[in-house]
C-alpha cells in the first residue's frame, strides 16, 4: 500500500540479483519506481540516464573497492544533482554508521581516511519496515535540503 | 654506524669533555696553592716567597682561562687539532707550572716534589702508554733541570726556612737521592696507572661490543614481533572476510524468505507460510552467527595497546540507549542510562566500544522478562572509567559464571528461555575489553538479575613505537 510515494525513482546498485529483487519487491509495493544496476559502471550509466531520486548501494560488490569507486565517481560529477542525490549504503557489516575511504585510494577531493559522503546505512539484512522508513527519511531530508537551496538560489 | 662526519663530532665531544675536566682540576689546584701559600706563613709560621708564588698561580689561572674559553667558544677551530695533541700540550704545560712553583718554594727542599705524580696519573688516564712515559720523562727532565740550574747558580734558589739547612740543595747526595726517589716513583706510578687504565679500556670495549650485540638482538626481536602482529592481523582479516562472505548471502536468503512470507510474491497456503517463516528464522539465526563472528573477529583484530583514538563514553552510552529503546519497549523492559558528571575520555575506538555497549545492553534486554529493568551507568573510578550494566533478568547459575565468557557458551537457563542466541555476546565483550587493556567482571543471581562491570583505562596511551 503506497503512501504518496508519488513517482519517486530508486536506483539499486547491487550485484546480488536475489538481494536486489527482494529489495525491489518491497519498494515497488510502496509505490516507488525501481531501476537496477549490477555493478559500479552500470550504476553510473543508469544514474545519469535515469536521474533517480535516491540510490541504494551495496558497498562491497563484489570486490572491496567497487562500491567506494561508485560513490567517488558520482560525487565528483560536474552536475549538481550527482553531488546532492542521497545515497544509502547497504552493508553486511553490522551497525555501521560511517565509512571511510580506503587508506590507499588517492583522490584530489576525498582524501584517504575521509568519511564517505553518503546519507545513511542499511544493515543487510534489515526488515522491510526499516528499509521503507530509511528510504523515506532520506528522501525527506534531501527535499528539505534542495528546498533550502532553491530558496537561496532565488 | 659512524661516518667520517660523525667521527669528528665524537672526537670533538670527547675533546671538550676531557678539557673541561682538566680545566676544573686546574681551578682546584690553583685554589689549593693560593690557600696553602696564604695559610703556611700565617698558621704554621714558615716564611714563604709569597709574591712570585702568587704571580705563578696568577699565570696558571690565566692559562686555565684561555684553555677554558678556547674549549667553550672555539670548537670549530679545534677541529684541526687532534684530541691527544691538545691534552699532551696541557699536561706538559702543567708540569712546567708545577716546576716553577716548586722553584719558588725551595726547589728540591720542598716535600711537595712528589706532586708530579698527579700529572702522571692524569696522563695515564687521558693519554696512551707511550705518551704517558714521555710525560714522565719530561717531568723528570724538568726536575733535574731545576735542581741542577739552582745548584750551579744559573737561577736563584728560594730557600724554604724550617725544613732543611740552606746548603742541602747543593749537596749531590741529597739532590740525587730525592731525584732518584721521585723518578722511580713516577715511573712505577705510570706503570701501575697505565696497566689499570688499559684494563679499563678493554672492559669498555667489551661493553660497547655487548651493547651493540644487544641492540641487534632488540632489532631482531622487534622485527619478529612485527611479523607476529602481521600474522595475527592476517588471520583475523581472513576471518573477517570469511564472515562477510557468509553474511551477505545469508542476509539475502533471509530477505527473500521475508518477502515471500510478507505475501509480496502472491498468495501462499498457511502451511507454506508457516514452513517459510521457520526457514526464515533459521536463516536469521545463521545470519546472527555470522554477524557475531564478524564482530568478534574485529574485536580480536585490534592489537592490544595499539589503540590511539579517544572515546567519549557518556556520548556513546546515550547513542546506544537511543538505538535500543525500540528493542526494549518491544520486550516491555525499561532501559535507563545514567552518567556521572565529569567522566573523562578513554583510550579506545569509539565504534568498537559502541559494539561493546550494544552487546551488553542487548543481552540484558533479551534475558530480562517483561516488566523488568535494565540500567546502564558510566562513572569515573581511580584511573579508569567504569561501566555497569545491570538487569533484573534470569541471571546466570553460579557454577556457570566462569564459563559464560567462552566462545559459543550459552547458559543452561538462557537456552531454556527459548530465546535465540549465538553464545558469542560475552566473548565479544571480553575481546573488546582486553583489546582496550580493561577488565570485565560479573555478579549474578538466578532469577534476580545480573550485573556486568567493565573497567577501561583512561586517556591516550602513548604506544612505544620502534623508530
Amino acid at each position: 500500500m503506497s503512501q504518496g510515494a508519488g513517482s519517486k525513482k530508486v536506483l539499486i546498485v547491487e550485484d546480488d540479483r536475489d538481494a536486489a529483487e527482494a529489495l525491489r519487491l518491497v519498494l515497488e509495493d510502496e509505490g516507488y519506481t525501481v531501476i537496477q544496476a549490477a555493478d559500479a559502471d552500470q550504476g553510473l550509466i543508469r544514474a545519469r540516464e535515469g536521474m533517480p531520486d535516491i540510490i541504494l548501494l551495496d558497498i562491497m560488490m563484489p570486490s572491496g573497492t567497487e562500491g567506494f569507486h561508485f560513490v567517488w565517481e558520482l560525487r565528483r560529477g560536474p552536475e549538481e544533482w550527482s553531488r546532492r542525490i542521497p545515497i544509502l549504503v547497504l552493508s553486511a557489516i553490522h551497525g555501521k554508521t560511517r565509512l571511510r575511504f580506503h587508506p590507499d585510494q588517492q583522490d584530489p577531493v576525498y582524501g584517504p581516511g575521509e568519511y564517505l559522503p553518503v546519507q545513511g546505512f542499511l544493515d543487510k539484512p534489515s526488515s522491510s519496515a526499516e528499509l521503507i522508513a530509511k528510504v523515506r527519511q532520506a528522501l525527506e531530508e534531501a527535499a528539505v535540503l534542495s528546498g533550502n537551496q532553491a530558496g537561496t538560489d532565488r | 654506524m659512524t661516518e667520517p662526519g660523525d667521527r669528528s663530532d665524537v672526537e670533538l665531544e670527547e675533546l671538550q669533555d676531557r678539557v673541561s675536566w682538566l680545566v676544573r682540576l686546574r681551578w682546584v689546584a690553583a685554589l689549593g696553592v693560593v690557600a696553602t701559600v696564604w695559610m703556611v706563613p700565617r698558621v704554621i709560621g714558615i716564611r714563604l716567597w709569597e709574591r712570585p708564588l702568587y704571580w705563578t698561580v696568577g699565570g696558571l689561572a690565566a692559562y686555565n682561562l684561555v684553555v677554558w674559553s678556547v674549549n667553550r667558544w672555539v670548537p670549530a677551530a679545534t677541529r684541526g687539532i687532534s684530541v691527544s695533541h691538545f691534552t699532551n700540550a696541557q699536561i706538559a704545560l702543567d708540569l712546567v707550572f708545577l716546576t716553577v712553583l716548586l722553584h719558588f718554594s725551595g726547589g728540591i727542599e720542598n716535600p711537595f716534589v712528589c706532586y708530579y705524580v698527579f700529572h702522571v696519573v692524569i696522563a695515564s688516564i687521558l693519554l696512551s702508554r707511550a705518551a704517558t712515559y714521555l710525560q714522565v720523562s719530561f717531568a723528570v727532565t724538568l726536575l733535574a733541570a731545576m735542581t741542577a740550574s739552582e745548584a750551579v747558580g744559573l737561577v736563584p734558589h728560594y730557600h724554604l726556612p724550617g725544613f732543611l739547612d740552606p746548603q742541602a740543595y747543593r749537596r749531590p747526595s741529597y739532590a740525587l737521592g730525592v731525584a732518584a726517589a721521585t723518578t722511580t716513583m713516577l715511573v712505577f706510578a705510570a706503570f701501575m696507572a697505565t696497566s689499570i687504565t688499559s684494563r679499563l679500556r678493554r672492559r669498555e670495549a667489551e661493553v660497547v661490543g655487548l651493547s651493540d650485540a644487544l641492540r641487534e638482538h632488540a632489532d631482531e626481536l622487534a622485527d619478529a614481533y612485527a611479523a607476529l602482529r602481521q600474522l595475527e592481523h592476517d588471520k583475523s582479516d581472513y576471518l573477517h572476510r570469511a564472515a562477510h562472505h557468509l553474511r551477505s548471502p545469508l542476509a539475502t536468503l533471509e530477505r527473500m524468505l521475508t518477502v515471500v512470507v510478507e505475501g509480496r510474491t502472491g498468495g501462499i497456503s498457511t502451511k507454506t507460510h508457516e514452513m517459510l517463516e521457520r526457514a526464515r528464522d533459521r536463516a536469521r539465526g545463521m545470519g546472527d552467527l555470522a554477524r557475531d563472528l564478524l564482530v568478534l573477529s574485529r574485536a580480536r583484530r585490534a592489537v592490544v595497546g595499539a589503540i590511539q583514538d579517544r572515546a567519549d563514553l557518556p556520548a556513546l552510552v546515550r547513542q546506544v540507549e537511543a538505538d535500543l529503546q525500540q528493542q526494549a519497549s518491544l520486550a516491555s523492559v525499561s532501559l535507563v542510562a545514567s552518567c556521572s558528571p565529569g567522566v573523562p575520555d578513554v583510550a579506545g575506538d569509539p565504534e568498537t566500544l559502541r559494539d561493546l555497549l550494544a552487546n551488553l545492553l542487548s543481552n540484558a534486554i533479551k534475558y530480562t522478562p517483561a516488566g523488568g529493568e535494565v540500567r546502564v551507568n558510566v562513572s569515573a573510578a581511580a584511573d579508569a572509567v567504569e561501566i555497569r550494566v545491570s538487569d533484573t533478568g534470569i541471571g546466570i547459575p553460579a557454577e556457570e559464571q566462569p564459563l559464560v565468557f567462552d566462545d559459543f557458551y550459552r547458559g543452561s537457563n538462557a537456552r531454556a528461555s527459548g530465546k535465540d542466541g549465538t553464545g558469542l555476546g560475552l566473548a565479544i565483550v571480553k575481546a573488546i575489553v582486553e583489546a582496550h587493556r580493561g577488565t570485565v567482571s560479573l555478579e549474578s543471581e538466578v532469577q534476580a538479575g545480573t550485573q556486568v562491570i567493565v573497567r577501561l583505562p583512561l586517556g591516550a596511551r602513548v604506544v612505544a613505537k620502534r623508530a
